[in-house]
């Protein structure tokens, strides 16, 4: 139960958009981090858990994402997208970061469906179906990407694997996989963000 | 990224701009591309669109409900750290290097908080003071049904509370300090915390300590409580 001051703060900070939560959130608001946190740890963890596949090293890599944002005050820079690509990009580095520190890489790519909840179908939040949409769009891309240019952007992507370890896992010259890289991207980019008067 | 992407003549340009854009360059070969594209426009407009593409790829990984007890453990460090408005600017330079490979070291301490089991009655607490480092006093506690331990270091005026091997708090609730006096009632200390995923987590207590007889821990109501509506579940005796 929140205390009376911070149900009202809440309420009130629940009208304002991503963006000027995340002022408040540098001012020091940690109410307006709250509801940062609420709006986007569902997404967080759904990608540390893809990334780490392993649920208690997925919930570390967002504590420390989130915490990180809170105590370093990283500035969120609107040229880069929405506050969620933002935050995710941070958990993402994150996961990175727990790769690096560990030796062993074995396992992460394997999810444990049934260690972690799935989301009910129902939206938890506003604009929840919309990025449910979203979601479903980009696994479709993704799916009808030749399977080679897949695989080193989920690797690279998800894996956090470099370029090079990715070379040496499939066996390719480097400039292969930053050729299947590209290509996979720039198919991706017309399918999911075609320029005007592209149909997609 | 090789050496003819350097030179201003966009011949050549573009092999490293979806590697970089999924963050799969190694790292000199990043800094050499950054240092590339502030002289050019062409792999600079085409990092951009590939970079809108690979934001759009985290969701499609399937979607999990964050756990509660993930929730208690983020808003539990951050109320037990509060931050001067201010900060952010000082520390504006370096936030994007915490987050670099290698980097995040720096933030792994941070983001224990504590834990304790809840538990209907509490273990009588034989406090046990050691001597620590640099001439901190180190006091040990019990805890209530649960695995784990619990001491408070006591150096400075200050306190931290040390925990190892506790539970999360459970659903919806979270852990709070108190600090009794005698013959009053446990006084808030706005500091709510959880556990890392491993079960541990150090915590500052904050001064000052004056008059305060023991270091209470509850579980409470996600947001915390002006007064304890639960058990203690760590007591501290500082006296």
């Amino acid at each position: 139960m929140l205390r009376a001051p911070d149900r009202i703060r809440r309420r009130g900070l629940r009208l304002l958009s991503d963006h000027e939560l995340i002022g408040q959130t540098r001012a020091g608001d940690p109410v307006a981090f709250e509801l940062i946190f609420d709006r986007h740890a569902d997404a967080a963890f759904s990608l540390a858990y893809r990334m780490c596949g392993r649920r208690a090293v997925a919930e570390d890599v967002v504590q420390e994402a989130f915490l990180s944002i809170w105590r370093t005050g990283m500035r969120y820079d609107d040229a880069r997208g929405s506050v969620r690509a933002w935050v995710l990009g941070v958990v993402r580095h994150k996961a990175i970061d727990t790769f690096h520190r560990e030796t062993a890489k074995t396992g992460r790519d394997v999810l444990d469906e049934t260690a972690a909840e799935r989301i009910p179908a129902s939206g938890r939040i506003e604009g929840e179906v919309e990025r449910r949409e979203d979601a479903r769009r980009v696994r479709a891309a993704l799916t009808g990407l030749p399977s080679e240019q897949r695989h080193v952007i989920e690797l690279a992507y998800f894996g956090g694997f470099t370029h090079s370890q990715i070379a040496g896992l499939l066996e390719l010259p480097a400039g292969t996989v930053k050729g299947r890289m590209r290509l996979g991207l720039k198919k991706l980019r017309l399918l999911l963000d075609p320029p005007s008067g592209v149909a997609s | 990224m090789n050496s003819e992407n350097h030179l201003p003549a966009h011949e050549g340009c573009g092999a490293d701009t979806a590697a970089y854009a999924l963050g799969a360059l190694e790292p000199a070969e990043a800094e050499a591309f950054e240092r590339h594209l502030e002289g050019c426009v062409i792999c600079a407009e085409e990092l951009a669109g590939f970079q809108r593409t690979t934001d759009m790829l985290a969701p499609s990984a399937p979607q999990y409900a964050v756990p509660s007890g993930l929730r208690a453990r983020v808003v539990g460090g951050v109320r037990a750290e509060p931050r001067r408005s201010g900060a952010a600017d000082k520390r504006r330079g370096r936030a994007w290097r915490l987050i670099a490979p290698g980097g995040g070291r720096a933030l792994a301490a941070l983001a224990t908080a504590v834990a304790v089991a809840l538990a209907a009655a509490v273990i009588v607490i034989r406090p046990r003071l050691s001597g620590g480092p640099g001439g901190a006093r180190v006091i040990s506690a019990s805890v209530v049904d649960s695995a784990g331990s619990a001491r408070v270091r006591l150096s400075g005026g200050r306190a931290e509370l040390i925990i190892r091997g506790f539970p999360q708090p459970p659903a919806g609730l979270i852990y709070e300090v108190w600090l009794k006096r005698p013959g009053r009632v446990p006084a808030p200390t706005r500091v709510l915390f959880s556990v890392t995923g491993h079960g541990a987590g150090d915590i500052g207590v904050p001064a000052p300590l004056n008059g305060v007889s023991k270091i209470l821990v509850t579980s409470e109501p996600d947001g915390g409580s002006d007064v304890p509506t639960h058990p203690a579940v760590i007591v501290a005796p500082l006296s």
